[in-house]
């Protein structure tokens, strides 16, 4: 399979407030993030993590630069379009997985395909095969309320990949979770990223970017480290 | 997202929150329920005065003392209409079939250890023929009576019952304001009319009654309450309208504004149909005003709605829903509300005027227009009421919105 650029940012700022009051959340970024890639973005809050995660997630526009997603510049689409990105190329996890709660664990990994005018048929048929990819096989039918955190941060995975994206993008995605079932979520990450899939993963937890191929290191809003090993965090985290 | 989803999502999250649904629809319930009724209960007092005065015959003219803006401010009437007018109506206007002229009065009636309070009526022989009044048993007052001022009365049939029980009343002596009449004759029943009962009533000879119960009132001659006139037919109506009011007009040597108003049973049926349906309207408008109060409750609960699923929005825009989705979304639950409130409404507004219309006189009739009204303004409500929180989640800010807690 040749390697295809997912990411490319070139020259990305995000200022926030006007005047005297301004802030660089992000001060001229350049980066790239090939397919099948396994990063951990990390750094201190305000480091601009979070701001890079939204960037490249489509929720929010830089204030000035170059954003390829997938080959398409997407830095300035209208709120339409980037909706319609964000349905198509990306699929999100979050901390606090964001299920809603009067849906069943299928009807909640349908929901990106009812946003994507999925037939029904075909709805059932992928959202079912995602949660048996995660291992939820047999819990179709529960309601979030029904289920552990643990589970419930599978079904939000399933969701994110129901929609057969380029870039998966977990925020935290064991922020919630203990030790056990952190192991696992990240897990089903690695199975992931192994079939293929290229994944971010914004994280503090060095642990958690240990799983990782490659770890983005913010500071400032600004890229310090790009293509920082895993086994070398010791190193950052001690500067 | 096509339409079907959105509908069954809005059918899902409305469901969730059953309790809240349900007193949010209220507003709506009360609000279509009462327009219905309130219009239906006035249609119906519309039809029950409209039939009532129906009832009295199409070619019946009634002539009361007083021109119609004297009538209005309750001024004094005057009292210059007389049973000398009803005589020369009658011989000298060919449009006129019969006339009878009535003297009203309320006076205490006391047979035995009994008394009653009732509607004493002077009238004339013709008063049977051009009101429709009919002889139960007995007889009815005659010119001879007339002529010689007797002291006789025909009881209505309420009072016959009341007095006369189990025994015969004719021939038996009541005392109308202490004086003694010798019954001679029982009406039968009519019912009531505008809401005043005209068997609860007495009928005596208008000579007797001016000269024994109310005494000389006018300085013109035996003035009277008013002149009921039958017309040949009902295309000579207009005809016996215009004469009489000329001949009166001679009569009363009017130069300026008449002393007196002559008036079709059309004429009346109007000005009924007026009053009533302003009523109607009166209380469709008073209804209406709490389908609005409705409407603000389901923007309210809306924009607690919003505020409270601010998550859920900003997650449904993460995974790729537009502003647009969100706000059909949002338009979609609010027109429900609505609209499904309207719809239980509308049963609940037919079902109190068939109600109504079982246990009371009123005549309360089920109107069509009011239902498509009630339904399409509930509706509407919902799509304005709607709009503002719809456009409140629509504008949201995913990132901002995922992270409220």
């Amino acid at each position: 399979m040749p390697q295809s650029t997912i990411v490319r940012l070139e020259g990305i700022t995000k200022v926030y407030g006007m005047g005297d009051t301004t802030v660089h959340a992000l001060a001229g970024i350049d980066l790239m993030i090939e397919q099948g890639e396994y990063c951990a973005i990390m750094g201190a809050s305000g480091s601009g993590k979070s701001t890079m995660m939204n960037v490249i997630g489509c929720l929010d526009r830089p204030t000035d630069g170059q954003y390829y997603l997938d080959g398409q510049d997407v830095a300035q689409l209208s709120d339409r379009d980037l909706a319609h990105i964000r349905n198509q190329k990306l699929g999100f996890v979050f901390q606090q997985f964001h299920l809603l709660p009067q849906l069943s664990a299928l009807e909640n990994v349908m929901l990106p395909m009812v946003y994507a005018s999925v037939p029904t048929a075909e709805r059932k048929e992928r959202a079912a095969e995602a949660l048996i990819r995660v291992g939820l096989g047999q819990r179709l039918q529960n309601r979030p309320n029904q289920l552990s955190g643990g589970q419930q941060q599978r079904v939000a995975i399933a969701r994110a990949i129901v929609n057969r994206p380029v870039l998966l993008l977990a925020d935290e995605p064991t922020g919630a979770l203990d030790s056990t079932t952190t192991r696992e979520i990240l897990a089903i990450f690695g199975e992931l990223n192994e079939s293929g899939m290229t994944v971010v993963m914004v994280t503090h937890e060095s642990e958690v970017a240990r799983c990782t191929n490659r770890v983005i290191w913010f500071k400032d809003g600004q890229v310090m480290q790009s293509y920082l090993a895993p086994e070398d965090l010791g190193t950052v985290t001690a500067a | 997202m096509d339409w079907v989803e959105s509908g069954k999502m809005a059918v899902k999250t409305l469901t969730a929150n059953k309790m809240r649904s349900s007193l949010t629809m209220l507003g709506m319930i009360i609000g279509n329920a009462s327009v219905i009724a309130m219009v239906g209960i006035g249609q119906g007092a519309q039809r029950l005065a409209s039939e009532q005065f129906e009832s009295l015959g199409p070619n019946v003219l009634f002539i009361s003392p007083g021109s119609n803006q004297a009538r209005q401010r309750a001024t004094n009437l005057p009292r210059t209409l007389i049973w000398d007018d009803a005589k020369a109506i009658a011989s000298q206007v060919p449009a006129v079939q019969e006339v009878a002229a009535q003297k009203q009065g309320q006076y205490p009636i006391v047979y035995g250890g009994l008394n009653s309070s009732s509607s004493i009526t002077g009238t004339t022989p013709s008063f049977l023929s051009v009101r429709s009044f009919d002889v139960a048993k007995g007889r009815f007052l005659t010119d001879l009576d007339l002529q010689r001022n007797q002291r006789v009365v025909v009881l209505g049939a309420d009072l016959a019952n009341r007095f006369f029980s189990d025994q015969d009343p004719i021939g038996k002596r009541i005392r109308i304001r202490n004086v003694s009449f010798q019954v001679i004759g029982v009406m039968r029943p009519k019912g009531s009319f505008l809401g005043s009962n005209q068997d609860d009533a007495a009928y005596i000879p208008l000579t007797t009654m001016s000269s024994t119960l109310t005494g000389r009132t006018s300085p013109y001659g035996l003035d009277v309450t008013f002149i009921s006139v039958s017309a040949k037919n009902e295309a000579s109506v207009p005809a016996a309208e215009f004469q009489i009011t000329n001949l009166l007009r001679r009569r009363h040597k009017i130069v300026s504004q008449d002393d007196f108003t002559v008036q079709a049973q059309k004429d009346i049926l109007q000005i009924v149909g007026t009053i009533t349906g302003g009523l109607t309207a009166m209380l469709a408008a008073i209804a209406g005003v709490s389908l609005l109060v409705g409407g603000i409750g389901i923007m309210n609960i809306m924009l607690v709605s919003v505020t409270e699923r601010t998550q859920e929005i900003g997650l449904r825009k993460a995974i790729g829903a537009s502003g647009q989705d969100i706000l059909v979304q949002f338009m979609i639950e609010a027109v429900l509300l609505s609209a499904a409130g309207g719809l239980i409404g509308t049963g609940v507004g037919v079902g109190g005027t068939l109600l109504v219309a079982t246990f009371s006189p009123l005549k309360a009739a089920i109107s069509p227009a009011a239902i498509a009204l009630a339904v399409s303004v509930s509706g509407t409500i919902g799509l304005v009421f709607g709009v503002i929180p719809a456009r409140q989640a629509a504008k949201l800010d995913p990132i901002v919105a995922l992270r409220s807690a």
